[in-house]
């Protein structure tokens, strides 16, 4: 604003974005090429890293001879499981907590911040118990229950700062003309605070879609997802990095689009689960 | 005598009304919260006191009769006698140092350098979201894949410069941790830019005024008035990665499976060996539980230091 740069401290600068650049854009650079070079191609030495052979290949063996296409539909159906079930779980209890005067109910935010910190396997390994003792493991519903908690969590966490925000006045005035709790909260608030909602399902999204732990312990093979999918592909058989950065472009596809496309609200989702208090 | 006999009765009267009063003002509000409620009673919190139950016995899934011994408290005993455990303790927190104060410091720096709301640094902080977003267990593939002894890019690199790293970083014992450590830094150095550019843009204006017309140079504005402005921000995203560092696990899996030796056996993953591969649960549990207080007991000294930042 008010500082004078010197070009010195300007080449500096650049430099130091260069370098940055590189460092976090280099691993995905050559995961997205290492995905169009076919077999001995993908581990020459020097690195090939523009000017490469490059073919489908590995897209057409990838999509004719292995599951992924069942992994992806799994991690599809669990991640869109566990996001509808945590906004409709967590949205209204957000909105209870942020609205209502009961010190009781303001505190039971903090009760969600600590489940929030429950480290994963200490919930998992009674969680497995109790689901084989009930027979519901290698079930869709094991996982998506499993990942709710945790998300639940957040979006509570997150939806109570994002409604605080909101001004209390027109739902004052609806109650003025006898609307209920629950209509002021479906027509006034819940529309005003869409931006937010969608922040904690794109969050939500990545959390259930990424998770690696829950779902290698809770799937079977039919219900394995997409990151369990990469590992059991290539665990056994001969290692094709070629082969393995497909499955992994596929598993990387929503990470992609929301950080590129939708970062507004993926920055929204990470900044105020984490600053608000 | 009399006021004691008293008491509990107006205490109680006192709490009646409280409920009513709770429940006229608020019933629509604990409805909103009940179903939520209900879900996390029966698919958390019973779990966890299930854990706690099976933490006291000897439980074993690998018997054949899978019998359940009660021993009162001697997992926990054995935990803190079991080198392996005290090990993973030791490892887990130096990864978790690690990390966080890399990361702090990168974060920092990465906001100081894109802070500025051009359409150039816009462009550039939505290509360093990547990272965060994307599956811990992909992160881990990718990297083991450049640290690869063989044909990864990184021994590469080292080689022309003349670093020699043998078997490759992940299974060197003194490259492995911080093999790790970096994979953590590339994928979270850009939540902590995230929050301390949310941070910088809530700063007040007048003391770089202030600062300027006195003549401050560069750093000292950052040295006295930015780093003390954002001290509760930064104690804020301290808090966040800790906690996630602690519960590292994907990463783990993916690339050193805990090893060379333990060098890199974090606590989780060492439950999850117990638990998983060996299914001594009971065990497992204690184990757990442990690292359940450890974080609890961290996340209470930040949220007290956070507290007296906000007086």
């Amino acid at each position: 604003m008010m500082n004078k740069t010197s070009p010195l401290e300007k080449a500096v600068m650049a430099i130091l974005i260069v370098l940055a650049i590189t460092f976090f854009m280099m691993p995905v650079f050559w995961l997205v090429t290492t995905a169009f070079k076919f077999g001995r191609e993908a581990f020459a030495i020097p690195p090939k890293w523009l000017f490469f052979d490059f073919t489908l290949r590995n897209f057409q063996e990838v999509l004719a001879t292995s599951k992924t296409g069942q992994f992806i539909l799994n991690s599809i159906i669990i991640s869109t499981g566990a996001t509808v079930l945590s906004l409709v779980l967590g949205v209204p209890a957000g909105y209870a907590i942020a609205r209502s005067n009961s010190r009781l109910l303001n505190l039971s935010a903090y009760f969600f911040l600590l489940l929030l910190m429950v480290p994963p396997v200490a919930m998992l390994i009674p969680f497995y118990l109790i689901m084989r003792d009930i027979h519901l493991l290698g079930s869709y519903a094991a996982l998506i229950i499993l990942d709710t908690v945790f998300d639940a969590a957040f979006v509570v966490w997150m939806m109570r700062s994002y409604f605080a925000d909101v001004p209390k006045e027109i739902e004052e005035a609806a109650f003025v003309d006898g609307a209920s709790h629950f209509s002021a909260f479906l027509r006034i608030a819940l529309p005003l605070s869409i931006p937010g909602v969608v922040a904690a399902a794109l969050y939500v999204i990545i959390y259930s879609w990424n998770d690696f732990l829950f779902a290698l312990m809770l799937t079977s093979p039919q219900t394995k997802t997409i990151p369990l999918g990469i590992l059991s592909s290539f665990s056994s058989v001969e290692v094709s990095w070629g082969k393995m950065a497909v499955m992994c472009l596929f598993a990387i596809a929503p990470a992609l689009i929301i950080s590129l496309f939708l970062n507004r609200y993926f920055v929204q989702g990470v900044t105020m689960g984490a600053t608000k208090g | 005598m009399v006021n004691s006999s008293n008491q509990p009765t107006t205490k109680r009267r006192h709490w009646v009304a409280s409920v009513r009063r709770i429940y006229r003002g608020d019933g629509p509000y604990w409805a909103m919260l009940l179903p939520l409620l209900v879900f996390v009673v029966v698919v958390a919190i019973y779990p966890l006191l299930f854990s706690f139950r099976i933490s006291l016995f000897k439980y074993r899934l690998t018997d054949p009769d899978q019998v359940q011994t009660f021993i009162g408290l001697s997992n926990y005993l054995r935990a803190f006698l079991d080198p392996a455990v005290l090990n993973a303790i030791k490892v887990t927190l130096v990864y978790v140092a690690g990390t966080v104060i890399v990361e702090l410091v990168l974060g920092l720096g990465l906001a100081s350098l894109l802070a500025s709301e051009m359409r150039m640094t816009r462009t550039i902080r939505a290509f360093l979201l990547i990272p965060m977003a994307l599956p811990p267990l992909v992160v881990g593939l990718v990297w083991k894949s450049l640290y690869n002894a063989d044909f990864g890019v990184i021994p590469y690199y080292l080689k022309q410069i003349g670093i020699g790293v043998g078997r490759g970083p992940l299974a060197e014992l003194g490259w492995a941790m911080p093999a790790v450590i970096l994979i953590d830094v590339w994928q979270w150095a850009p939540l902590m830019m995230i929050i301390f550019l949310a941070g910088l843009k809530s700063l007040p204006v007048e003391p770089y005024e202030a600062a300027y017309a006195d003549g401050a140079t560069r750093w000292d504005r950052f040295a006295f008035i930015t780093l003390p402005l954002l001290k509760p921000t930064i104690l804020l995203a301290l808090l966040l990665r800790t906690m996630q560092s602690f519960k590292v696990f994907d990463t783990i899996y993916a690339t050193t499976g805990g090893g060379p030796g333990s060098v890199t056996t974090v606590l989780n993953f060492h439950i999850y060996t117990v638990g998983m591969t060996f299914f001594d649960m009971g065990y497992a549990a204690a184990l757990a539980n442990i690292l359940m207080v450890i974080i609890a007991v961290l996340s209470i000294v930040y949220i007290m230091l956070l507290e007296r930042q906000q007086l």
